[in-house]
């Protein structure tokens, strides 16, 4: 397939302007670290936007940061750790998972709307994208946001683009809202008697005004696998991540310590702790295989990622377990997310089933090991008022369809 | 400000549409005598009066549902209203269409504690949410000076913000869910009390479309444990610059205070004179600096501002030492537009928003067109974020003197956009700011803005005449120029 390089907007309106003339599908990829995420489409040709990158402006006492969204993830991570600053949704780095080598372009990041345990307490992605330019699958180039925190002059389509995956436009410049850096952090590990009794004792620690932070739940041949202390049976271990200065979080840290019983570990270890469930790599540890790694395609299993209220989260993963009893999980978010892996061929079908049952939720396949006995598409399936929505949102950017045409939905 | 041309003959069939109307809602949900109506004819931007075609009260989601329907089939326009505050004219009648009032709707459905969350219906008032938790310790962040009467319905048509929005957001940030009602009349769930969905995110971009895409008939927010403790600084500069740099270095030093307000010495004195907070009359500019969290924090923060800024050159600081002076040092903040409000007759309240390292330029600039037009500024900033709120004194009594005003407006937004910022803030495009939206953006820019409006609303029937200067038939926005066969760039390299 052939791949056409784009390192200008006006590269863009070029190619989109072609494939329109031409009724051609193209696919929009960055370092391509990210192409596993969602439906895989028939394109007749690529568009590499990875040279459109660099930092364009970086104001930190303004929290305003402007860059192309070919920027990989690790020059911007070397930027913001330079004037001890952060995206507060935490980026997570699937590359693991998904095999591919690195954590991608910011472009990828926004294209997905991934963030990492952060988004519990300070938003999502979409929370910090402030505006963005880009060439519509029209062919035309257009702006909406602006470079200021704080801005209602027409429509949000910062919200839109973020988590459209590449369906609408092609981004070049992006400006994003960032924060200060905690000055230090600790976790409170607790123990629970099971998966709802944490999410219990999670949801009382957020009735204090103790600020926790982030809020993970690790069942227990989990927790000890990653050597946290923990229970046995259907025993579960909570962590919960305490930020700022550290006169705040001893103080913090000392009251949950006396309302929960539980013990906090340091800032190292609780930072690995961390990267490892914002990264989804505690799957590894449990299953002792290096999932990213693993050239036997055998024992590769498909990797779920569940959205539900979090006290809805004990509920569905009994449901699912009542079929599956091989599953791995963990939970982010409060129990609000939930990361899943399982062998058994009808594991997916019975996590739409289980989500599909309460008023409120979202699964997603983020990677497809073929094991399932009916192939089940990546993202949960619209109802027919909002799929017709979808497809004249996407008409709106998109008419014919020439940008990563049905990698969400069929034909959107 | 030119309105659409009123469909004639929808308003020749104003009987006929009442009487289909009490078909589709109880007939006392009707309203069509002229003092009826008389109570809806203007929002928050009351310069602009216009009396509705008719006005309707629905009761229930299926009866929105059967009005919009209606409407779409009929060609009827419908502009909705939550509680009438728009500052910006987004919830201005027109003659040509139904008012779609949504003040029945006053229930809060559930307190979700286990999920950290409200169900409310629209109508419900801001400040009703926060009082409908804080038994438990909890409230609802956004916190626009109009919370007492502002409905959460109309919160998300606006996206509307507050003094607290640099730590804790705006709208969009504190929402989970919400349903709407489009105007084909179906009803769809967008969001829902999980965190994020892998859809487009059609809740984010209905919030702070000012009404333009759907009804909102539902909404879900996210409610927070309220903080141990709040203190706030007061503190004077002699120096507008210095003030404005003294906002960058606490930020630059990693500290995001709750709120961090700006006034300039014309609203110190307004503001002293009407509430007596003790601010320093001589000082060119004052800033209100409020952090909030664990009590050690908020204590070692405080020293830490207090030192940032006496080395930016304060001349004067006060630290509040018991909650009645926090409220003090607030309450004159709070009432500076009433308390410009008895300096002058009349006055414009402007929401641009500029980046914060241009607030110097930006007072030098307010300062000479005020020369130019004639006429007083008072400034009140949302510091923090760069969003300014300059107040425009004039005599509507004098003649002209409302247009200058205007113009004065005008130029100050525009100096916005120049300066790299936006032409609002919060309050909304509506129709104050509508004929604007050419400076801030192109005119592909507006045109793809209102391709996603037909998507919503194919026929342009939902509150016209807000936010685009130009109406374009949705069918002559979707046609694409293809140019077949022929390449638009042969020299670009192919791989």
């Amino acid at each position: 397939m052939a791949v056409q390089v784009a390192s200008t907007l006006d590269d863009v309106k070029a190619l989109v302007n072609d494939a329109i003339a031409a009724r051609q599908h193209l696919e929009v990829v960055g370092s391509g670290s990210k192409r596993g995420l969602g439906r895989t489409g028939n394109y007749h040709a690529t568009i590499d936007v990875s040279g459109m990158a660099g930092i364009v402006d970086y104001q930190p006492e303004e929290l305003v940061l402007t860059l192309r969204a070919g920027t990989p993830m690790s020059v911007v991570e070397a930027a913001l750790a330079k004037a001890h600053q952060m995206l507060a949704f935490e980026v997570p780095d699937y590359s693991h998972l998904l095999g591919t080598g690195s954590a991608g372009t910011i472009g990828g990041v926004i294209a997905g709307n991934l963030s990492g345990p952060r988004r519990l307490t300070k938003g999502a992605a979409r929370d910090y994208l402030l505006g963005f330019e880009a060439v519509s699958g029209r062919g035309e180039l257009f702006k909406s946001g602006g470079k200021v925190m704080k801005n209602v002059t027409g429509y949000d389509l910062s919200k839109l683009i973020t988590g459209s995956f590449g369906t609408l436009a092609v981004m070049d410049e992006i400006t994003l809202k960032t924060l200060p850096k905690p000055e230090t952090s600790c976790s409170l590990i607790g123990q629970a008697a099971d998966f709802a009794d944490a999410t219990k004792q999670i949801a009382s620690v957020f009735a204090t005004p103790h600020e926790p932070g982030a809020a993970a739940i690790l069942p227990c041949s989990l927790a000890a696998a990653v050597g946290l202390p923990t229970g046995t049976g259907d025993a579960c271990t909570y962590v919960i991540r305490l930020e700022g200065i550290a006169i705040s979080i001893a103080d913090r840290a000392a009251h949950l310590i006396a309302m929960t019983g539980g013990q906090t570990i340091e800032q190292t270890p609780s930072e690995a702790l961390w990267a490892d469930i914002r990264d989804v790599t505690l799957l590894d540890k449990k299953l002792g295989q290096d999932l990213g790694k693993c050239q036997d395609k055998k024992n590769i299993h498909d990797v779920w990622k569940i959205s539900v209220p979090p006290a809805d989260a004990a509920g569905v993963i009994g449901k699912i377990s009542t079929n599956n009893d091989d599953i791995t999980y963990f939970a982010d978010w409060g129990g609000g997310l939930i990361w899943m892996t399982g062998g058994s061929a009808g594991l997916g079908q019975d996590i739409r089933n289980a989500v599909a049952e309460r008023d409120s939720g979202f699964a997603m396949l983020i990677r497809d090991a073929g094991t399932a006995s009916i192939p089940l598409p990546p993202l949960q399936p619209l109802n027919a008022p909002l799929l017709s929505l979808h497809k004249r949102v996407k008409a709106a950017f998109d008419p014919l369809g020439v940008l990563n045409f049905g990698r969400m939905h069929e034909d959107v | 400000m030119l309105m659409p041309t009123p469909d004639q003959d929808v308003i020749e069939r104003r009987t006929a549409i009442c009487t289909a109307l009490r078909t589709l809602v109880p007939a006392t949900c009707v309203i069509d005598n002229n003092e009826g109506m008389r109570a809806f004819d203007a929002d928050g931007l009351s310069a602009y009066r216009q009396l509705p075609l008719a006005v309707v009260l629905p009761e229930t989601v299926a009866q929105i549902a059967a009005v919009m329907k209606w409407c779409n089939d009929e060609g009827i326009k419908v502009v909705p209203r939550g509680a009438g505050t728009s500052l910006s004219g987004g919830a201005l009648p027109l003659a040509d269409a139904v008012l779609l009032g949504l003040g029945k709707f006053n229930r809060i459905t559930e307190i979700d504690y286990d999920n950290r969350c409200v169900v409310a219906q629209p109508g419900v008032t801001n400040l009703a949410i926060t009082h409908a938790v804080q038994s438990e310790g909890f409230y609802y962040a956004p916190d626009p000076s109009s919370q007492i009467a502002c409905s959460v319905g109309g919160n998300v048509a606006e996206n509307s913000g507050g003094v607290h929005c640099l730590k804790y957001g705006l709208t969009t940030n504190n929402l989970l869910g919400i349903e709407i009602v489009t105007m084909e009349g179906e009803i769809l769930r967008l969001g829902g009390k999980h965190l994020d969905a892998g859809d487009y995110d059609l809740m984010g971009v209905m919030t702070g479309s000012e009404g333009l895409l759907g009804v909102v008939s539902e909404v879900t927010l996210r409610i927070l444990q309220k903080p141990a403790t709040q203190r706030a600084l007061l503190v004077g500069f002699d120096d507008t610059s210095a003030a404005g740099k003294a906002v960058g270095d606490v930020i630059g030093k990693g500290i995001i205070p709750a709120g961090m307000e700006m006034m300039d010495g014309l609203a110190i004195n307004a503001a002293e004179d009407f509430a007596n907070a003790g601010y320093p009359r001589s000082a060119a500019a004052l800033i209100i600096v409020e952090l909030d969290g664990p009590e050690v924090e908020v204590n070692a923060l405080i020293e830490r501002v207090e030192t940032i800024m006496r080395d930016a050159g304060a001349t004067s600081i006060k630290v509040s030492q018991s909650e009645e002076e926090r409220n003090l040092f607030w309450a004159g903040r709070k009432s500076a537009f009433p308390a410009v409000g008895r300096i002058s007759p009349d006055y414009l309240c402007m929401d641009g928003t500029i980046p914060r390292r241009r607030l110097p330029d930006m007072m030098v600039r307010m300062a000479s067109l005020s020369q130019k037009y004639g006429l007083r500024v008072a400034n009140v900033f949302h510091a923090g974020d760069g969003n300014l709120h300059p107040l425009i004194l004039f005599d509507a009594n004098e003649p002209g003197e409302l247009e200058r005003a205007e113009d004065f407006g005008a130029d100050i937004l525009r100096s916005c956009v120049e300066m790299g910022g936006v032409l609002t803030g919060e309050h909304g495009v509506g129709v104050e700011k509508r004929d604007l939206m050419t400076i801030q953006f192109t005119e592909e820019d507006l045109k793809q803005q209102q391709r996603l409006k037909c998507a919503f609303d194919a026929g342009h029937l939902l509150n016209p005449g807000k936010v685009f200067p130009h109406l374009h038939r949705c069918a002559e926005l979707g046609r694409l120029h293809v140019h077949k066969g022929k390449m638009p760039h042969p020299d670009l390299p192919r791989f």
